[in-house]
């Protein structure tokens, strides 16, 4: 399928992937990084001349950093599911959605990196990496940036990468409980045919609360519903100062899925896309009352 | 067009292989004659062409030959011991948790990551260990029978790689979840 390439590098340092790329890409041909390959392969771009293999380069890790997390480029999806520095953040929604993106072989071979960066609006990592308020270092030829999660996404299968390197996915701290009484709540949630399969919807869902039941914080994200994962703001934005209730929550899941640009497409049409992005996200918001555990 | 030579383990063999920079995997394995790896859907989805990379699952139609440099494969022509098939294999025998074949290597190679790691899984996650693998004469209970019974038999793996407990199971913590809608 891919007699065209030309030439497969399989560098050991940013460094040197980023240069191989720049003159491969000088000399005219059009080519990819590749880890996995789970998207490459079977996108089977016939115009590509030349790979660069990212699995020699030391971003295999997921630890904690300080009060936050850090995860190198090319740890898989099995890595993330696995790892026991995420077993205990935000409930372990990221772990639970690693798991969820394909079958056991696919999880071995498919990164984290690209499955951010392939930037398919289906992603599974996106959603909670958006509650999260995740930010990713690029590596270019100019050197390394920071940006928030949101803005990597341009559009279906669009970054902000242009040769440059996804190299790490950097965590912060989340809302921790204030003064003991209040508390946190996580939850994701997929809707596919199989738990494996591609997601038709997915979404994410973390709310901090006081020792009064307000919500002070919340993060809703949605995958699948638009042209890239996105936050559904106003939504986040209708919980937040008012007690958190199953009628808030009802609430806010209506208003998110009215901020979704969902498509039809082979896995589902727009209108059951927006309807099952307000279930979705009323199932996660009910999740994470129950976590909270109390009625206000 | 520039080819490379790849150094690798194959069922414990040591290979020198000549690949083209386009070459997949499940091309170069059959090309040098692991006819136990199968062509299937080669988009990644039905898993008839899995092999264990350093003990675990990949579909080899969506790997370059090239990244397997220096890791070790294994097929299903390396799981038997001279005349002694696998217990797993025995297993599937016994249970009938064969028909038409096509996609038992596959099956048979990840109920054995399975097993390498977690001596005794549950029913949830033999069902999601062999979720990547599709059959399509018959269905799933008896390959997941032979499982769960060389499992019982402690006959399924030998020493754990990973210690169970530093793996917590998602794949049961999902069934539950699912179990509740």
């Amino acid at each position: 399928m891919f007699d065209q390439l030309r030439a497969f590098h399989r560098p050991s340092s940013v460094a040197a992937a980023l240069r191989l790329f720049a003159s491969e890409r000088r000399a005219g041909g059009r080519g990819r990084f590749v880890a996995g390959g789970t998207d490459l392969v079977v996108q089977g771009d016939r115009s590509l001349r030349f790979l660069v293999d990212l699995t020699r380069l030391p971003l295999r890790y997921v630890k904690k950093r300080g009060r936050g997390w850090a995860i190198g480029a090319t740890s898989t999806l099995s890595d993330l599911e696995h790892a026991p520095a995420l077993a205990g953040l935000a409930g372990g929604i990221l772990a639970e959605a690693a798991g969820t993106a394909g079958s056991r072989q696919i999880r071995t071979m498919g990164t984290a990196g690209g499955n951010l960066a392939n930037a398919s609006p289906a992603s599974d990592l996106a959603p909670p990496l958006l509650v999260l308020d995740a930010r990713l270092v690029l590596a270019g030829r100019g050197g390394r940036r920071t940006v928030p999660l949101e803005r990597f996404f341009r559009g279906v299968n669009r970054t902000v990468l242009d040769g440059g390197l996804l190299v790490e996915i950097v965590i912060p701290p989340p809302p921790a409980p204030r003064g003991g009484r209040g508390g946190a709540a996580w939850s994701f949630q997929k809707l596919g045919r199989l738990a494996s399969d591609i997601a038709v919807v997915n979404a994410a869902a973390g709310v901090a609360v006081d020792a009064g039941g307000r919500c002070t914080w919340a993060r809703i994200a949605l995958g699948a519903v638009a042209p890239t994962p996105m936050r559904a703001r106003r939504a986040e934005a209708a919980l937040v100062g008012k007690p958190f209730t199953r009628a808030a929550a009802d609430a806010a899941a209506a208003q998110a899925a009215g901020e979704t640009r969902p498509v039809t497409d082979v896995r589902g049409t727009a209108a059951y896309r927006r309807e099952m992005s307000r279930v979705l996200v009323a199932r996660a918001l009910g999740e994470c009352l129950e976590q909270l555990g109390r009625p206000w | 067009m520039s080819d490379l030579v790849i150094h690798l383990r194959v069922n414990g063999e040591p290979r020198r292989w000549t690949v083209a920079p386009g070459d997949l995997l499940l091309d170069v394995l059959r090309r040098e004659g692991y006819w136990g790896v199968k062509r299937g859907c080669e988009t990644g989805e039905c898993g008839a062409c899995a092999v264990l990379l350093d003990g675990e699952p990949v579909n080899s139609c969506l790997m370059f030959a090239a990244q397997a440099e220096g890791r070790g494969l294994t097929t299903i022509e390396g799981i038997a011991e001279r005349d002694r098939l696998d217990p797993i294999q025995e297993a599937f025998l016994e249970h009938g948790g064969v028909q038409c074949g096509y996609c038992t290597p596959a099956m048979v190679l990840c109920a054995k990551a399975l097993l390498e790691r977690s001596a005794h899984p549950t029913e949830a996650e033999v069902r999601e260990a062999l979720g990547g693998v599709f059959c399509r004469c018959t269905g799933y209970k008896k390959p997941v029978e032979a499982v769960l019974a060389a499992a019982s038999t402690g006959r399924g793996g030998r020493a754990p790689v990973r210690a169970a407990a530093a793996r917590p199971s998602r794949a049961a913590a999902r069934a539950r979840k699912e179990a509740g809608r």
